[in-house]
């Protein structure tokens, strides 16, 4: 220890000082006149969802307070410890100092265990499931296309809802849930790993394929007549992107008259087959069993329709024109059942017939 | 063409320089070639990251064929990113450097270090031929099962399976250099280089072959498994036919959450080596750095799980404590980095701003990872853009900053030049813009929702601007390694020649000639600390 500290020229620590008040202030400004929102995530739309919120406000307030102390660290370092051409002398050798290590690694881990502790607490909440929820709904995510099956308390399916995104024009698809009641959720997944994940309830579960998953959510009742956009979060294919569903929130009676009318729907006998032109296709490993069709023009026809896939994969067997626009759109029908398409009359010319969840699955339909 | 005079040692080769340096085992032409490899793969990588970002600087499908071409690029990108550019730059810094801080003439084992180095660019083209060979891996550079395994809409083509072989070849040469790491620093330390006053580089390889050596045999059987579930119908990972998918995660993240530190760990080494240098000052806390190091490579064996949170089958309080507790030894690392630019003498020249850019970058990805040790707030940002923004703070932020740290800190040693002060600055600024512009908006995108890996979104989302901005940001870094080429090629004809101590070093490297000679030193100063060439320099003054 040779050299001693040397009067620095007060200027220095004058500018670094003042920037790091500027950091500071930059980033109160920033939260305190909202732009720091986009930081959040959005509002919580369940009692669940409240809990994941307060936890990730005192994770982001320790956080945000770890970042400003060491950046105005740095900052200040940098700005105050330039070299001059007046040192020629070296600066004070520290090697270290064992109480400051001490502190540092003593108040991190008094923060992180606080966070630890705080954390599981929220998890026992948000991870609760009871025994006798209010509803039951089984999920289940195939490659690329959501269905929810209502169940009754013992678990018996009362029906299938398989369009999965609500449709603001005609009012239809969707999981309809009502709000203020406790819904449980097991999932299941008839090919890989998929993930329910609805961005304003805060949370996701993977769709495991040979594990049934289990979660519970209660939408706020405050939420009745909200439509919240899901999506799946975890890689499943070409047709990722498409998985998408909608969670309508209900109020209770609006959800017993949705029901009924879903319970209505999937009783009603089907469609007889219909006489004119009646064509068989079906559908085994995600693929048709034939490439080519063949129709008269200007005249109806049908498609008897059997989907030999496992449940949770559905088809359909819609048709576009040469331009691409669809000109038929049926409705999809699960693994393991059948269905009569029945279709308008088409111009004589070459189309296309099309699953509208796997872009792989297409053939030539000659109408002439 | 210009020539040039070589250096007198140079010009005894008998051999001509071409086949001199593919049959080399010397230690520095190896770990030159090895940083040579690793930045070709990092620019195609990084072209792979521009696809991504045009293809999503709009909604729409509107650059790529489907989502199944978009599935391929970012599986290509981060494949390539992880494993074929940041695992073997940062061992082949490695590999130029430990050698030469330890006073060693060479690595203990010459010809096995040269098979380690052979086997990266053989794996690199067996990946990349996959793009012309009828599609790469488009399973994620994570390849769950059942996703990755054969059949309709799953990955049925060759691609995966190439995947798995590269995967295997680079494993395999990462156990090598790992063993090759450890018995160099244990067997050839010059005298009086006790390993407490080894420089921290050497204690961050160290460690981080001792992860590499107990981490990759387990993924490397992961592979092997995946390749006979694929091939010949084994069911290990199969659910339907009696396996289980989070097996495979499981044996995954036992590596690659090691990996993570493998990734870093080096890095964070090269920073421990620049700060002092620079701040004219040694490393604040030297031993509570290494225990530091030692405590991140122990935890990090017992946190893999906090990647599959969200699974359902997770023993969770377990990993989120485990998880948590990590950030103890990293604050305590960037504690003693602050303090050893605090009331120091700071020079600043690119491999200083380089390290500075690591430090504040790092610090983000460090807080934003504490997010996701919470459970529950974990629900909600898992497999979003914000663990995108978090990987890219962690290992763009962290790791690629601390390479160019360490490029532009020994590319005088390794070629006798120095590198231009002012394009090197000018690299850093457009870099660390673009790496802000690029990342930083993707934490809005996770929070509001937006999955990972996904080919498009809804115009009506609310994700068009932030995802605009991303993709300007990572054009911007494109455009920052322009000048750092360019640098690199005119400095090796033309930069200021660099003697054998341009930046008034500490450790061993600087006490040779810049290139050293063959086998590395004529003669060795005194070791008498962890800085021998500052002692030689300053004599007891110092101290």
């Amino acid at each position: 220890m040779s050299t001693s500290p040397r009067k620095r020229p007060a200027p220095d620590a004058l500018v670094a000082g003042l920037v790091v008040a500027i950091l500071v202030a930059l980033v109160g400004a920033v939260f305190l006149s909202g732009w720091g929102a986009s930081l959040y995530p959005p509002q919580a739309a369940t009692s669940e969802a409240r809990n994941v919120r307060g936890l990730y406000d005192i994770v982001f307030a320790f956080g945000l307070a770890i970042f400003v102390v060491v950046e105005a660290l740095i900052i200040w370092s940098v700005l105050r410890y330039r070299r001059k051409s007046s040192d020629t002398s070296l600066p004070v050798q520290t090697h270290g100092n064992n109480t400051v290590e001490i502190i540092w690694t003593v108040i991190p881990t008094a923060i992180v265990l606080f966070l630890f502790v705080i954390s599981w607490q929220s998890l026992n909440r948000v991870n609760a499931v009871s025994a006798s929820p209010d509803i039951r709904i089984h999920a289940i995510a195939g490659q690329f296309q959501w269905q929810f099956e209502y169940l009754d308390a013992s678990g018996s399916k009362v029906a299938t809802q398989l369009v999965p995104v609500y449709d603001v024009d005609t009012g239809e698809g969707g999981m309809a849930v009502p709000a203020g009641k406790s819904v449980q959720v097991t999932l299941d997944s008839p090919d890989v790993i998929h993930a329910f994940y609805v961005p304003r309830f805060l949370f996701k579960r993977d769709v495991v394929p040979g594990q049934t998953n289990r979660f519970e959510f209660t939408v706020d009742a405050t939420e009745a007549g909200q439509v919240f956009r899901g999506q799946c979060a975890e890689l499943c294919g070409a047709g990722h992107r498409r998985m998408l569903f909608s969670v309508i929130a209900l109020t209770p009676a609006d959800y017993d008259t949705w029901l009924k009318a879903l319970i209505v729907k999937a009783n009603a006998t089907p469609a007889p087959a219909p006489s004119g032109t009646v064509l068989t296709l079906s559908v085994l490993n995600i693929q048709y069993d034939t490439a080519a069709l063949e129709v008269p023009a200007d005249a109806p026809f049908a498609i008897s329709f059997a989907n030999k896939d496992p449940s949770g994969v559905t088809h359909d067997v819609d048709i576009r024109d040469s331009s691409g626009t669809v000109v038929a759109n049926q409705e999809v029908v699960n693994g393991g059942s059948s269905a009569n398409y029945v279709y308008d009359p088409l111009p004589a010319g070459t189309y296309t017939f099309f699953c509208s969840i796997h872009a792989n699955m297409t053939g030539t339909l000659t109408v002439k | 063409m210009a020539t040039h005079a070589l250096t007198p040692a140079a010009s005894t080769y008998s051999r001509g320089r071409l086949y001199e340096w593919l049959t080399t085992t010397d230690h520095k032409k190896i770990g030159i070639m090895y940083v040579i490899n690793s930045f070709v793969f990092f620019l195609i990588g990084g072209i792979l990251a521009l696809v991504v970002r045009t293809e999503l600087a709009q909604p729409g499908l509107q650059f790529l064929a489907d989502e199944h071409v978009y599935n391929e690029m970012f599986t290509m990108h981060a494949t390539i990113m992880i494993f074929v550019f940041v695992i073997p730059m940062l061992a082949g810094l490695g590999n130029y450097i430990v050698p030469l801080m330890i006073g060693a003439p060479d690595m203990a084992f010459p010809r096995i270090n040269a098979l380690s180095l052979w086997m990266l660019p053989l794996a690199g083209i067996l990946l990349i031929s996959s793009f012309f060979t009828g599609g790469t891996a488009a399973a994620g550079w994570t390849s769950y099962p059942p996703l990755s395994l054969d059949g309709p809409l799953k990955s049925p083509g060759s691609g995966q399976d190439l995947w798995i072989v590269s995967l295997i070849l680079i494993g395999t040469s990462s156990i090598l250099g790992s063993i090759n790491f450890l018995v160099t620093i244990f067997k050839m330390r010059a005298p009086g280089m006790t390993l407490f006053r080894m420089p921290i580089m050497v204690w961050t390889v160290l460690v981080t072959s001792v992860l590499v050596l107990m981490a990759t045999p387990v993924i490397t059987s992961a592979l092997v498994m995946l390749f006979i579930d694929r091939n010949y119908g084994g069911h290990f990972f199969d659910p339907f036919g009696g396996g289980s998918a989070i097996l495979y995660q499981n044996i995954f993240w036992f590596y690659s959450h090691p990996a993570v530190y493998v990734m870093i760990l080096p890095a964070m080494g090269v920073i421990s080596e620049v700060l002092p240098v620079f701040s004219r000052k040694p490393l604040f806390g030297y031993k509570a750095f290494i225990f530091a190091t030692a405590g991140i490579g122990a935890l990090g064996f017992s946190v893999w799980a906090h990647h599959m949170f969200t699974t359902g089958s997770v023993f969770l309080p377990f990993f989120s404590l485990l998880t948590f507790l990590i950030a103890v030894p990293t604050g305590v690392k960037m504690f003693n980095w602050v303090f050893t630019l605090f009331r120091g003498q700071l020079t600043f020249s690119t491999p200083l701003v380089f390290a500075i850019g690591f430090l504040t970058m790092f610090l983000i990805g460090g807080i934003n990872g504490a997010f996701s040790a919470s459970v529950p707030v974990d629900f909600a940002l898992h497999d979003t853009y914000w663990v995108v923004a978090h990987i890219h703070y962690v290992l763009f932020g962290g790791s690629v900053f601390g390479i160019f740290a360490g490029l532009y800190y020994w590319f005088p040693k390794m070629f006798g030049r120095m590198l231009d002060e002012g394009l090197g600055k000018l690299h850093f600024v457009l870099m660390f813009i673009g790496f802000n512009l690029t990342f930083f908006p993707m934490h809005q995108l996770g929070l509001e929702g937006m999955p990972r890996r996904i080919a498009d979104y809804a115009a009506d989302a609310g994700w068009n601007d932030l995802n605009l901005l991303a993709t300007v940001g990572g054009f911007t870094i494109a455009v920052s390694i322009l000048p750092f080429i360019w640098n690199v090629f005119i400095s090796l004809r033309n930069g200021k020649i660099a003697g054998d101590d341009p930046w008034e070093g500490n450790t061993l490297e600087w006490a040779t000639s810049s290139p050293p000679p063959p086998y590395n030193f004529d003669h060795l100063p005194e070791i008498r600390s962890e800085r021998p060439v500052f002692d030689a320099r300053h004599g007891r003054t110092g101290h």
